[in-house]
């Protein structure tokens, strides 16, 4: 895998629902080596049986940041592979990137378990040593991405948007399930949680720019009186962006994303790649690595 | 941008023993006193535009209150008691609505709120499993509040359909104003926090545990 002729831009932002004390939602987007960018979102369930939903988004991203390290160290054949693990040492080709994509979501979901009983080993969330981890107290969303010039990866588990806004067309959410009835969700604190992991995996062979990628939360989506209303507002982010600049569009994107958690009362966190077509990677400029945010 | 709708349903039982004792008038007057707390919870949940019906069921079943209205638009006109507990006729009718349309897939789980006193007179369990079938229904967010030591009990826990909620039981004027007030309000709040789950997976229990006191009653209070 090569750097390419493009680069990423990132964006970033997450804003409190309103009348909450603290947020529930997390975000990682970081470049990885190759001109790759990484993103994640998670969405803590914030109910009070899930009292530390907080921790457990936080967890799902930085786990789902170890696994995309993991996973770009493999594709460049890198020896770092994440968790100490040695990796091959010439790029795995494309049917070893699919193993390892298919793979992802148990490593995800054992990496946030073991995460959540460390923890629960040494602060019981209800108080009693012995016990087993009480995963639910922790429940948590996540969504990842993966997005290099010539591959794009998503995972997703629970709710939440991953949309793709091409040059052209209208925008794709991949792992769109369907309108939701309620605020029923797939979570990391159910037992089995990698089955239910959905995943798009797309090899950007068209010759074109990749497409852009935002990630977000529910509190987003849920805040349009309908989903083309969604769907056109990430289309106007993209658009914005390119015409401009990231940085112009990460200026405002708090406002933003403040009006949409008037409507939707959640908390409401976004991030993305642009593709910046010339660029090389892209490190310059951005204001929104790694990091988590409520 | 728009809030999404929290669909609230009082079903009434508004049955000739309702009469006894004061207790339909007790029942208008503490629905009346928690509207102020059902705006409340309506403004701590931006999220939810909270919007309001009333269905009441004595021989037969009847909407008093068919419009969704908004509960900042909330008036309660009182309800009066007739013959017999035709309950499973309120759940058949309630299931109409409950159905996607007239109920838009895109809002927050509705509210059924159950209050009776006594033992229904129709096939209830028929109206309970028109409700089930309905995809909204089934996610409901339940309360059941039984007043008096004559509410069926079984009745309103399987209306519950969950093993880990129980009915609450109101024995005074007192704590019939405070089961409303919870119904209103807890149950507005649960409404709107996601729950962790499947398709097939019934509504979970409420967040919060009830501020109902069980103690006897005091002061002028009479006791049901």
């Amino acid at each position: 895998m090569t750097a390419g002729p493009g680069g990423f831009r990132l964006l970033a932002q997450g804003v409190t629902g309103h009348g909450k004390a603290h947020g529930q939602d997390s975000h990682a987007a970081f470049h990885g080596p190759g001109g790759a960018v990484v993103l994640a979102v998670a969405d803590g369930h914030g109910a009070a049986r899930h009292f530390r939903s907080d921790l457990g988004s936080r967890w799902a991203t930085e786990e789902f940041a170890v696994c995309a390290r993991h996973f770009l160290a493999r594709a460049h054949g890198d020896a770092a592979g994440g968790r100490g693990q040695q990796a091959a040492g010439a790029p795995a080709g494309l049917p070893v990137l699919r193993e390892l994509a298919r793979d992802l979501p148990r490593r995800l979901v054992h990496g946030w378990r073991q995460r959540v009983a460390r923890h629960e080993a040494s602060s019981p969330a209800h108080g009693r040593g012995g016990q087993p981890p009480a995963f639910d107290v922790y429940g948590s969303t996540v969504l990842g991405a993966v997005l290099t010039p010539e591959l794009l990866v998503c995972w997703q588990l629970g709710d939440g948007d991953v949309t793709l806004v091409w040059e052209d067309g209208p925008p794709h959410a991949p792992l769109y399930a369907g309108q939701d009835l309620g605020d029923e969700t797939e979570s990391l604190c159910q037992p089995e949680a990698w089955p239910r992991v959905r995943v798009h995996w797309q090899p950007l062979t068209g010759g074109g720019p990749p497409p852009a990628v935002l990630l977000s939360t529910d509190g987003l989506s849920k805040s349009f009186a309908d989903r083309d209303g969604f769907l056109s507002f990430a289309r106007g982010v993209r658009d914005r962006a390119a015409a401009e600049g990231t940085d112009r569009v990460q200026d405002q994107l708090a406002d933003w994303l403040g009006h949409a958690a008037a409507h939707s009362g959640d908390d409401t966190t976004l991030v993305g790649a642009i593709p910046v077509p010339g660029r090389a990677t892209g490190h310059e400029h951005d204001r929104s690595d790694e990091g988590n945010g409520a | 941008m728009a809030s999404r709708p929290l669909h609230f349903i009082w079903l009434l039982d508004c049955s000739g023993s309702m009469g006894i004792n004061g207790k339909i008038t007790q029942l208008n007057y503490a629905i009346r006193e928690a509207i102020p707390e059902m705006r409340k919870a309506a403004d701590d949940n931006p999220g939810a535009e909270l919007l309001v019906r009333a269905l009441t069921f004595s021989a037969g079943a009847a909407w008093h209150l068919a419009e969704p209205t908004p509960v900042h638009d909330f008036t309660w006109d009182d309800v009066h008691t007739h013959s017999t507990t035709d309950l499973g006729a309120a759940l058949r009718m309630v299931s109409e609505v409950l159905k996607t349309p007239p109920m838009p897939g895109r809002a927050l789980r509705p509210v059924l709120a159950l209050v009776s006193d006594g033992l229904p007179t129709d096939d209830w369990r028929s109206g309970l499993r028109a409700v089930d079938a309905t995809p909204w229904g089934k996610r409901a967010v339940r309360v059941a509040i039984g007043i008096g030591e004559d509410s069926d009990r079984a009745m309103l826990k399987e209306f519950l359909a969950n093993p880990e909620q129980e009915p609450l039981r109101v024995n005074n004027p007192k704590q019939l104003v405070a089961a409303i007030r919870w119904a209103s309000t807890v149950a507005v709040a649960t409404a709107s926090t996601p729950t962790v789950g499947g398709d097939h997976q019934l509504a979970k229990p409420l967040d919060r545990a009830p501020t109902v006191t069980t103690g006897p009653a005091g002061g002028d209070d009479d006791v049901w």
